[in-house]
């Protein structure tokens, strides 16, 4: 294996939908699934300066088909997208799906098959079709959502015995993290505090998020004078995997990205400067996630490794990471095995603020999986357009100070594939 | 009725085995290593040569969580929430399975962390579909 792609391969578009829910966000409500998704590859089309005829290939993902109802993506979206009589296929890798797909499109481009591939992937996990019409829609039950979306952890054994993705990926997580690390329950719930108010706050300042509405003005608003008296309250705040509280964790979203991936070399001509798709990394396992340590995963491990070997990069060169925070706690565990925080200084680094936007460690800009929200198979691009935003001096209030020149992006697709995108400017 | 006969299945098998109380596994006769639950092919180097063992039940929580109600799959709406626990078993894996004797509250669970690692032993938990295994804290 020789780990290197063989040309300069670039994202010269990218595009992303409002995240929410399509009966009842401002912007969403009413749409359907197609016309979502073509929101998306629209505004990455014109990125980049071109049309769906333009592309060669069509990658579209898609991961909880039993919500959507549109298997076959890549025909059934293909009118809405204006890319008929193109290559195609519909793939999914779970919360990696878009940037997996990325992936893929750069090894196609860099093979000399394709010049120009469209990704995008959308989801719904928060509405289904209702009944069998064409354009309603109806809520997805909380059970309902993890019955289906747990269709991707162990079936043999996981899943049928008890598997809990709150325990297995919060709970444990956290108190391994405290044991490793000697913190206090008390302290880690502080810290917990810290994070989610920092990604409230990015979401609050991203008009494209699930939740734009910081932590300390829900707590006002629930009548609260100390946010941390609303954060610690059994009512507004549960345990859902003891240390590990609801407001640490993901939000459902229905949502879609999409993204332009060239060579190098053909990336001319969009509306804004095309950034260079310089490695990938991507590991899988299967239950369990981690060994006797929880706070170490050997898939990531591997991913990181393999996408800073291609990119040619070191943990002092990242200015901006995205790690998969589904769940708050495994998302500083991934950063601190990127390199970008130290070692068990992860959450005190959160704490002081340094995670922000204008702290001198900024991750999630966007709001992450709690704020910005989680529409599975379309999160990675999510992820990779806030990073593209940021490089390019395009993030509005939330822009870091010193645009980035090296970005890291790293999601989970569920159950697991650890998957390392670096993004550098060109 | 069918003459066709029904081929092996590692996963009837070890449900099977849960439901007499023995905790079926495979070893590796390539690098030893162990495969619970088990399948075809060792989990550690991929060789097919392997063979199947059955575990002795005894391990060790290392650490211990709770799931919320109602749980993710309605097979546990009647024990939920139930705590889960990270085990390190005698033989050598790393498994998660529901715990036994421990209350799912932060109080209990508290005291569990503070405790450090405790001795489990295995047991097999009858939903009303499926036996599944569980750990009871030894006391």
């Amino acid at each position: 294996m020789t780990g290197k792609l063989r040309e300069r391969i670039a994202i010269s578009g990218v595009g992303c939908s409002r995240f929410g829910d399509l009966l009842e966000t401002p912007e969403l409500k009413g749409t359907s699934i197609q016309e979502l998704t073509a929101r998306a590859v629209k505004e990455a089309l014109d990125d980049a300066g071109l049309t769906g005829q333009d592309v060669d290939a069509v990658f579209a993902g898609n991961a909880m088909v039993h919500s959507s109802q549109v298997p076959g993506t890549y025909s059934q979206l293909s009118k809405w997208t204006g890319t008929q009589f193109k290559a195609g296929v519909h793939f999914e890798a779970q919360c990696s799906t878009t940037n997996v797909g990325a992936a893929l499109a750069a090894m196609a481009v860099a093979a000399g098959v394709y010049d120009t591939v469209l990704v995008y992937g959308l989801e719904t996990t928060r509405t289904k079709v209702k009944d069998f019409s064409p354009y309603e829609r109806e809520p997805v039950s909380h059970q309902q959502t993890w019955l289906w979306t747990d269709m991707a952890v162990n079936q043999a054994y996981g899943v049928p015995q008890g598997y809990d993705i709150f325990s297995t990926y919060n709970g444990l997580v956290a108190l391994g993290y405290c044991r490793k690390y000697g913190m206090s329950i008390e302290d880690f719930d502080r810290s917990m505090f810290e994070l989610c108010k920092t990604r409230r706050l990015h979401g609050s300042m991203n008009p494209k998020a699930n939740i734009q509405e910081k932590l300390e003005d829900r707590a006002k608003r629930e009548g609260f004078s100390d946010p941390f008296d609303y954060w610690r309250s059994d009512e507004h705040n549960p345990f859902v995997a003891w240390p590990s509280r609801l407001l640490s964790l993901v939000t459902t979203a229905d949502g879609a990205s999409a993204m332009v991936i060239t060579r190098a070399d053909l990336a001319k001509g969009g509306k804004s400067p095309p950034v260079e798709l310089k490695g990938f990394g991507i590991s899988y396992s299967d239950l369990p996630w981690y060994g006797e340590d929880p706070t170490y995963w050997e898939f990531d491990r591997r991913a990181i490794d393999t996408a800073f070997e291609m990119a040619g990069i070191k943990p002092a060169d990242i200015d901006y990471l995205h790690t998969h925070d589904c769940s708050h706690i495994s998302g500083i565990c991934t950063a601190e095995a990127t390199g970008y925080l130290e070692p068990g200084e992860g959450l005190n680094a959160a704490r002081d603020g340094r995670l922000r936007f204008d702290g001198d460690r900024p991750m999630s800009t966007h709001g992450g999986r709690h704020a910005f929200g989680h529409a599975w198979g379309a999160s990675a691009g999510t992820d990779t357009y806030e990073a593209v935003l940021q490089m390019r001096g395009q993030a509005g209030p939330r822009q870091i100070k010193k645009q980035p020149e090296i970005s890291v992006i790293h999601t989970h697709g569920y159950a697991m594939i650890g998957t390392v995108v670096v993004l550098g400017s060109i | 009725m069918s003459t066709v006969s029904e081929q092996p299945s590692a996963i009837r098998s070890y449900y099977e085995g849960l439901s007499e109380g023995v905790f079926r596994a495979i070893t590796c006769k390539v690098c030893g290593g162990y495969t619970f639950p088990p399948t075809g092919c060792c989990e550690t180097c991929g060789s097919w040569d392997v063979i199947p063992v059955e575990l002795s039940g005894d391990a060790t929580l290392l650490l211990a969580s709770h799931n919320i109600s109602p749980a993710c799959h309605p097979r546990f709406e009647k024990i939920a929430p139930y705590v889960y626990g990270h085990i390190r078993l005698k033989e050598g894996p790393i498994v998660q399975a529901i715990i036994l004797g421990v209350d799912p509250t932060p109080q209990a669970l508290k005291a569990l962390f503070e405790c450090g690692p405790v001795p489990l032993k295995a047991e097999t938990l009858q939903m009303d579909d499926l036996p599944v295994l569980a750990y009871r804290i030894v006391s």
